[in-house]
């Protein structure tokens, strides 16, 4: 039995080997703006970082309260919260002292109302809550979330984000170099590195204009992101792999080209089927869920673009089998 | 024919104990899904260049342990994270300061004597106390009434002269801060003038709590074991019928002093048990006797973390993520059939039982389900759609090439199973570092996603491929359009 691409009918609907440069031009320009985000970002006074950290890394308590109202909710301003603080006897002078520095947006079109500050304790937590009731009032009764967090506990919590990251990628290159072989998992983890810079480099880009934090739910998105990265990349890994035993006429290239071609149709379903998901999640998951979706969602668009284009490009830099 | 039909009925007892499995057992569901406080508490070491011991940490877990079941918060739950962190989980409870008061504390107690020829400077200290005691009822009823205070002027000059009274300097500090300060120094004081004795709290079995014959307020009851017993007569024998008191220390702070009558003089009070009435309300007596039945910390505790979220906040986001889960699987079900036909019909069929064992696996486990778990359930249909996606296409592949329908299909497992493993298998090596490594929800995510690729792995290679053969020995379905439009064939078989 002949295993020959003619014989397949497949249409090189991309030609990786002929629009490398293209795709390096591509990728590289994502990674230049990702970079230029996290310098912008850096530099920004109010961040001071390459992502603006969420308050699960720098520490404080958040609360969220939800606004009992018939049908529209009368407009309050953040002044009118301010004073409230200002005019509540707190047990405790340091709360007033806190809530100088705290954060208040309203969410949900003022159905909702977000307070950011240093940490509370649970019962000054308590009485500014009371505070806020007097003039935001009256409040939905099940739907109140205050979390409060100690800066040491989010510092641990990004050190052990980061070695688990860093445990997970140099095991999986390990499997890959075992199974395939070392350049593979180079590229691999090349490709890995690109997707995750390019869902940072947007994510910093969305906190300098839109404000937008990343938390643990966010490195949880990167560790999954990386993990589809790598396997969709692996699946054109595995077609390379069975064209070489199977096919002895071919050059590496056209290898390359055709392995790319036979799953192009899975790649694209594949992204496809998993962003289906993920939409849905954008769309009905509510506020919680919804950066961690558009983050997972980016992810899987990136992905594939690496395993489609970037990785088989950088495989045909090699000239022989 | 039969044996495909054996492999068929195999799959549907699986299908039906999976069922029955999700009916039966109950599902944990985490505090972001059905609202409650979670703490996060971390162990101190008493000098800060030392490591806490496990042995440490499991001894302060067994403290907190005793004092959580004292609180009577149904299904509450401790564990330790690491080296020095313990996560407390109090389902349903909306107000964790109450939790944390009782959780930190030290609650190392001791029986002490007053010292000789302190009659009178006891006696002034506790005047003071009171009337420290009285401002404070006073201002907190006024803030309750939401009304200005009337008579603060009048406060005013009465903290000043408690101030004089205790040698207290002039200082910047506001009324509430100065109302505390004399507090500490009235009990450092009182304190100061009983002498400590060899009862504590390590003598205990154990304490509970009555209210008193006034009904007004309550008091908690010690028993002591014997040897405590014995420590506790010989202790008020000597002081019965003089105008020493009997303070009772927790904390390093005077809760109660109590004098012990003439009748006691000769053997003291026997029978190794004791009532501390410090005009206690039915709360903090319930406080006082979770934390001494709990025994005291060996360390001290501090909280760093408290999350609460309002049960409908959690009713909420379940609702929001089954939306969200089944749109997206209703959704993913109509890109298969109309990509891939019959095939398509039969992975949603496998993808279904996906879900179902999914969720049988999460009972059984048992998984407590949070948010992130959700997200990486819905996460994992799509890998799981994956690998039937890589089958199909291989089987596509074969029929283009010309082959019969059934060998096709045989091929398509085949040949589509290197990719299938080496997919499942980098991607769970990311789960198992996540979730040896990962905290909190990192690891409910990474044990969701982790399940959801092995089960994926189960469905893709035999609940599809006997699906597959089940639906092909039938000759009516056993058609090659069932699977490819006719263009798409090769010429000589159309």
């Amino acid at each position: 039995m002949s295993f020959t691409p003619k014989n397949l009918n497949v249409k090189y609907t991309f030609n990786v080997s002929r629009n490398r440069s293209k795709v390096w031009l591509i990728s590289g320009f994502a990674v230049l703006i990702s970079f230029l985000g996290f310098f912008f970002s850096w530099t920004n006074q109010s961040i001071g970082f390459p992502l603006r950290p969420g308050f699960d890394f720098t520490g404080g308590t958040q609360i969220i309260l939800e606004r009992k109202c018939d049908s529209e909710c009368n407009k309050i301003t953040t002044i009118n919260i301010s004073e409230a603080f200002n005019n509540a006897k707190f047990s405790n002078q340091e709360t007033s002292q806190k809530l100088f520095d705290a954060r208040i947006q309203f969410l949900d079109g003022y159905k909702s109302l977000l307070i950011r500050s240093p940490e509370l304790s649970p019962s000054e937590s308590k009485e500014v809550i009371e505070s806020i009731e007097f003039v935001a009032g009256p409040l939905e009764d099940g739907g109140q979330s205050v979390e409060s967090i100690g800066p040491t506990l989010g510092a641990k919590l990004l050190q052990t984000t980061l070695i688990s990251l860093l445990v997970a990628f140099s095991c999986v290159a390990i499997y890959i170099s075992i199974r395939f072989d070392r350049m593979f998992s180079l590229y691999a983890l090349l490709a890995l590195f690109h997707d995750v810079l390019i869902v940072c480099g947007v994510f910093s880009w969305l906190g300098i204009i839109n404000e937008v934090e990343v938390n643990s739910l966010f490195a949880v998105a990167l560790l999954t992101i990386a993990g589809y990265s790598v396997n969709d990349t692996v699946v054109v890994f595995d077609r390379i792999r069975e064209i070489n035993k199977q096919e002895s006429r071919m050059n590496f290239k056209q290898k390359v080209d055709f392995a790319v071609s036979a799953t192009l149709t899975r790649t694209l379903y594949t992204s496809g089927t998993t962003l289906l998901p993920l939409i849905a999640l954008i769309f009905f998951g509510g506020t919680t869920l919804y950066w961690f979706a558009i983050a997972l969602a980016l992810g899987v668009v990136v992905g594939s673009w690496s395993s489609i284009a970037l990785v088989p490009s950088l495989l045909t830099l090699r000239k022989e089998n | 024919m039969a044996r495909q039909q054996g492999w068929f009925a195999l799959l549907i007892a699986l299908v039906i104990s999976a069922f029955l499995l999700c009916i039966n057992l109950p599902f944990q569901l985490g505090l972001d899904l059905r609202g409650g406080s979670q703490l996060t508490l971390e162990v101190q070491a008493l000098n800060p260049n030392e490591q806490i011991k496990s042995e440490q940490l499991e001894a302060v877990q067994s403290v907190l342990d005793r004092r959580v079941n004292g609180l009577g918060v149904a299904e509450s739950s401790l564990r330790t994270i690491g080296t020095n962190q313990l996560i407390l989980e109090l389902p349903g409870e909306q107000e964790p300061s109450k939790a944390a008061r009782v959780l930190g504390k030290t609650a190392l107690l001791e029986f002490r004597k007053q010292k000789i020829n302190t009659k009178s400077e006891m006696q002034r200290l506790q005047r003071i106390r009171s009337q420290v005691n009285n401002i404070d009822l006073y201002k907190k009823a006024s803030k309750d009434n939401k009304s200005e205070l009337i008579e603060n002027k009048k406060i005013g000059e009465q903290v000043n002269d408690l101030r004089v009274a205790l040698g207290l300097a002039n200082s910047s500090l506001n009324e509430h801060d100065q109302i505390d300060q004399i507090r500490q120094k009235v009990n450092s004081e009182i304190v100061e003038l009983f002498e400590p004795s060899s009862l504590t709290g390590s003598d205990l079995v154990s304490a509970g709590r009555r209210q008193e014959q006034n009904l007004t307020s309550w008091e908690v009851t010690l028993a002591f074991n014997q040897d405590g017993g014995e420590k506790f007569a010989s202790l008020t024998k000597s002081i019965a019928g003089s105008d020493r008191l009997l303070g009772i220390i927790l904390d390093g702070e005077s809760i109660s002093e109590a004098s012990v009558g003439e009748q006691f003089k000769v053997a003291g009070i026997t029978g190794g048990s004791a009532t501390i009435s410090g005009n206690f309300t039915a709360e903090s007596a319930r406080e006082l006797e979770v934390q001494l039945r709990g025994g005291s910390l060996p360390l001290p505790v501090s909280i760093v973390q408290v999350r609460t979220i309002g049960p409908t906040l959690g009713v909420d986001n379940i609702r929001r993520s089954l939306i969200a889960a089944l749109l997206g699987l209703s959704l993913v079900a109509i890109f298969m059939v109309s990509f891939y036909r019959l095939a398509g019909f039969i992975a949603i069929f496998a993808l279904s039982f996906y879900a179902l064992f999914n969720i049988a696996i999460y009972a059984l486990i048992p998984v407590t389900l949070t948010l992130p778990g959700v997200a990486g359930f819905v996460l994992s249909i799509g890998m799981a759609v994956d690998a039937n996606v890589l089958i199909f296409e291989r089987v596509k592949d074969e029929l283009r090439r010309g082959n019969t329908l059934i060998r096709s299909i045989e091929t398509g497992f085949s040949q589509a199973f290197s990719s299938i493993i080496d997919g499942h298998i980098t991607t769970l090596i990311s789960c198992i570092s996540l979730f040896y490594l990962g905290t909190g929800f990192v690891k409910g995510f990474a044990a969701t996603l982790g399940i959801g690729v092995f089960i994926s792995l189960f469905t893709a290679l035999s609940c599809t491929r006997v699906l597959l053969r089940f639906f092909m020995s039938y000759k009516s379905l056993r058609k090659t359009t069932n699977f490819l439009s006719e263009n798409q064939l090769p010429k000589q078989l159309t």
